[in-house]
C-alpha cells in the first residue's frame, strides 16, 4: 500500500482543501502517514501570506526531499502562485499545483504512476471540485462556499494567489451539508476566503447561512473567519438560532482608524466596536477571536497603543497575531514608512502578553458552566474536543466516543499558554 | 487582463493627466477601479475610473507621481500603444435605491475626484454638492465637468478658490445636514479629520464611505 503525507499551513481554507484531498486518497487506497514519516507521496499546502509562511513551506519541501528523495513530491496552495517560477526550478519537486488545479493533486499523481505525466494546468480548474473530507485530518466538518477576494487590503497577497470572488453554487452547498451531516458530521464549518463577501444569484451570505441552519440533523454550525463589513442585521439576528455555535473569527488587524485607512479596510473601531457590541449583547459570553497586524507601515506607537488597548477592552478569546512583512506587488510594498524589524519584535513580545492576559480572563468565566463538547480525542475515560465557544476542554466521563457531543460542567482551568478548560461529564 | 487601445491622453496641469481608452466589452460599476499597465510590463498601478458607466471609453486620471515609475512611463504614452486593465475592483460604490431620493456631499482630495466624477457623470441628475481639496486653483481638474452651484473649490495655498483653506475647515464652518450621504475620497489624513467631523455633526455612521487614495 503506498503512503501519502501531508502538510497543511495557513488558513482553514487549506485545511478544508487538504481534508479532501487527503480522503480522495484514502479512498483509493493510500495509507496516511505523519509528514515527518517516509511515505510515497508528499503534499504541501502552503501559504504566502508572510515571509515566516514562505519560509515555513520550503522547509517542508526540504523534509519531505531529505526524507524520500524518490518520492512523488507535490506542493500547492498559495506560495505555488506566488513563486510558482522558483518551486518549478527545483528538480526535487514534481509537480507545482495552483490553487485552480487543487482539487485534481490526486488525479496528477495517479496519472503519474500509470506513467502519464500531465502538466498541472492541464487538469480540472473547478474550485468547489472538491470530494468529501470524511477521512481528513478534522472531526468538523468543513464546507467550502466561496473563494478567492475583491477587497484588495493594501497589506494583503491573496486576491492575487486566489483570484477574484467566486460563491459556490447554493444548492451545492446545501447538498454538501445534508450529505456530511447524514455521514455522521456533528459540527459544520463555512469555509472560504471571504465568505462574508458570498455572493450567488440573488442569494448573500446571510441566506445561506440561514437556508444551513433551518437544515435538519443533530449538528452545529460554525463560521470561521469573516470581514466586518461583509453582514448586516439579518446575520447577526441569525447568531440567537440553536444550531449555531457562539464563535466569531473578526478580523481587526489594527485599533487604529488611521491605519486601518492606510491598509483599505471597509470598516473603523467604531463601527468594529458595534458590531461586537451587538454580538455580545445577544449572548455576553459569545467568544470573539481575530487577527492583528504588527508594525504596518506608518504605525506609532500610538497606534499600537491603540491596538493594545481595543484587545483589552474587546475582550478577544483569541488574538492571532502576526508581523507584518512585505509582500510584493501589494500596494503596501511601495509605502515608505516601513517600520524597522526590531520595533516589531518588542510589539510582537508586549502584544503577546497583552492577549495572553485577555485570552486567560476570557476563559476563567466558563470555570462553574457548561459546555457541550464535541469530542475529538479520547481513550474512553478522558476526552479532549472544543465547546460551543470553540475553547478546548478537557474532561473526565464514561464510555466516551469520538465525534459526540457531551454535556462537561467546567471545574477548573489548565493556566498554560493556551488555557485549556477541565471538566466533569455531566449525567 | 485586457489590452485596451489608447485613444487620447488629455493634460490637464504639468504633472496631471487624463489616459482615454477604448472600451470594448469592459463593464463597471461607477466607483469602482482598474489595475493598469503597459502590455506585457509586471509594473502596475491603481486607478480609478474617471469616466461614466455609459461612455463608450474608459478614461483615468493620473497624478504623476515624482520618483513614481508607472505614473511616469504612462504619461508618456501615446495614441495607439496598448496598456493592460484588469479589474473592475473595489466597493466604493452608490446605492442604486438612494441614487434619484438622497442628497449627497462629495468631499474628495486631488485627484480622489476621479472616482467621483464618474458618479456624477453617470448620474448628472443625481442631487449632490462637491467639495474639492487641493492646493491651487490650476487643479480643478475639468471644472467644467459638474454644475458650477454644487461645485466648491478649496484651495489650501492660495485664495483663488470658492474657499481658501482645507475641506476640513469648510466642513466645520459649513454644517451638513444630517440626512445628507457622505462619500470620501482622497488622502488618509483627509479621511480620518473629515469622518470626526461629519460624525459630531450627526451623520451617521452607516452613510459615510470612504476609498483611500495614497
Amino acid at each position: 500500500m503506498k503512503k501519502v503525507a501531508f502538510k497543511t499551513l495557513g488558513c482553514r481554507l487549506n485545511q478544508y482543501e487538504t481534508d479532501a484531498i487527503a480522503s480522495h486518497f484514502q479512498n483509493n487506497g493510500f495509507k496516511l502517514v505523519p509528514f515527518d514519516k517516509e511515505a510515497d507521496v508528499y503534499v504541501i499546502n502552503s501559504c504566502t501570506v508572510t515571509h515566516q509562511s514562505d519560509h515555513k513551506s520550503r522547509n517542508f519541501i526540504n523534509q519531505a526531499n531529505r526524507k524520500n528523495p524518490d518520492s512523488v513530491l507535490v506542493v500547492t496552495g498559495c506560495m505555488a502562485n506566488n513563486a510558482k517560477t522558483e518551486l518549478e526550478g527545483r528538480d526535487e519537486i514534481n509537480y507545482v499545483v495552483e490553487n485552480d488545479q487543487k482539487s485534481s493533486v490526486y488525479s496528477l499523481v495517479e496519472a503519474h504512476y500509470n506513467g502519464e505525466i500531465f502538466h498541472p494546468s492541464k487538469m480540472n480548474s473547478d474550485l468547489f471540485a472538491y470530494g468529501s473530507t470524511d477521512k481528513g485530518f478534522h472531526t468538523r466538518s468543513m464546507v467550502k462556499i466561496q473563494d478567492g477576494c475583491d477587497n484588495f487590503c493594501t497589506f494583503c497577497i491573496i486576491p492575487s494567489v486566489r483570484g477574484r470572488a467566486v460563491s459556490r453554487p447554493i444548492q451545492d452547498i446545501l447538498n454538501n451539508v445534508k450529505s456530511v451531516v447524514a455521514n455522521g458530521a456533528k459540527e459544520v464549518v463555512l469555509t472560504g476566503v471571504n465568505i462574508g463577501r458570498y455572493e450567488y444569484e440573488h442569494y448573500r451570505f446571510d441566506d445561506i447561512v440561514e437556508q444551513i441552519l433551518d437544515l435538519n440533523g443533530d449538528f452545529r454550525l460554525r463560521i470561521s473567519s469573516i470581514e466586518p463589513d461583509g453582514f448586516g442585521d439579518k446575520f447577526l439576528g441569525l447568531l440567537n438560532h440553536p444550531k449555531m455555535t457562539p464563535h466569531l473569527h473578526l478580523c481587526l488587524q489594527s485599533g487604529s482608524d488611521s491605519i486601518l485607512l492606510q491598509m483599505r479596510r471597509m470598516y473603523n473601531i467604531k463601527r468594529f466596536k458595534e458590531i461586537v457590541n451587538k454580538v455580545r449583547s445577544i449572548r455576553p459570553d459569545f467568544n470573539i477571536t481575530t487577527d492583528i497586524i504588527i508594525g504596518f507601515p506608518n504605525e506609532s506607537d500610538q497606534d499600537f497603543e491603540s491596538t493594545c488597548n481595543i484587545i483589552k477592552e474587546l475582550q478577544f478569546g483569541h488574538v492571532h497575531a502576526f508581523k507584518y512583512s512585505i509582500r510584493k506587488g501589494t500596494r503596501a510594498e511601495r509605502m515608505t514608512a516601513q517600520v524597522d524589524e526590531r520595533i516589531k519584535t518588542l510589539r510582537s513580545e508586549t502584544l503577546r502578553k497583552v492577549a495572553e492576559d485577555v485570552k486567560l480572563q476570557y476563559r476563567n468565566q466558563f470555570i462553574g458552566k457548561e459546555q457541550i463538547v464535541l469530542v475529538e480525542k479520547t481513550d474512553g475515560e478522558n476526552a479532549k474536543g472544543y465547546g460551543e465557544h470553540y475553547l478546548p476542554v478537557e474532561f473526565k466521563g464514561y464510555e466516551l466516543k469520538k465525534n459526540h457531543f457531551y454535556k462537561v460542567k467546567i471545574t477548573d482551568i489548565n493556566k498554560d499558554i493556551d488555557p485549556v478548560l477541565i471538566g466533569e461529564q455531566v449525567k | 487582463m485586457r489590452s485596451h487601445k489608447v485613444i487620447e491622453i488629455r493634460n490637464l496641469t504639468l504633472s496631471t493627466y487624463i489616459i482615454k481608452m477604448e472600451k470594448k466589452d469592459f463593464t463597471f460599476k461607477t466607483g469602482q477601479y482598474i489595475t493598469l499597465g503597459f502590455s506585457g510590463s509586471i509594473d502596475r498601478r491603481e486607478y480609478s475610473i474617471y469616466s461614466s458607466e455609459q461612455d463608450n471609453f474608459l478614461e483615468v486620471l493620473i497624478k504623476e507621481v515624482e520618483d513614481g515609475l508607472v505614473s511616469k512611463k504612462l504619461k508618456r504614452c501615446k495614441p495607439g500603444d496598448y496598456l493592460d486593465v484588469d479589474g473592475p475592483f473595489g466597493h466604493f460604490s452608490l446605492k442604486e435605491d438612494e441614487i434619484s431620493k438622497k442628497k449627497f456631499l462629495f468631499i474628495a482630495t486631488g485627484t480622489g475626484i476621479s472616482p467621483i466624477h464618474s458618479f456624477i457623470a453617470t448620474h448628472p441628475n443625481m442631487d449632490y454638492q462637491l467639495l474639492h481639496g487641493v492646493r491651487m486653483k490650476e487643479e480643478a481638474y475639468e471644472r467644467e465637468s459638474y454644475q458650477n452651484n454644487n461645485y466648491i473649490l478649496c484651495t489650501s495655498r492660495e485664495k483663488s478658490g470658492d474657499f481658501h483653506g482645507r475641506v476640513t475647515e469648510y466642513l466645520k464652518e459649513n454644517p451638513v445636514p444630517s440626512d445628507t450621504v457622505c462619500y470620501l475620497c482622497g488622502n488618509c489624513h483627509m479621511i480620518y479629520e473629515a469622518y470626526d467631523i461629519l460624525e459630531k455633526q450627526g451623520i451617521n455612521l452607516g452613510p459615510i464611505h470612504t476609498e483611500v487614495y495614497f
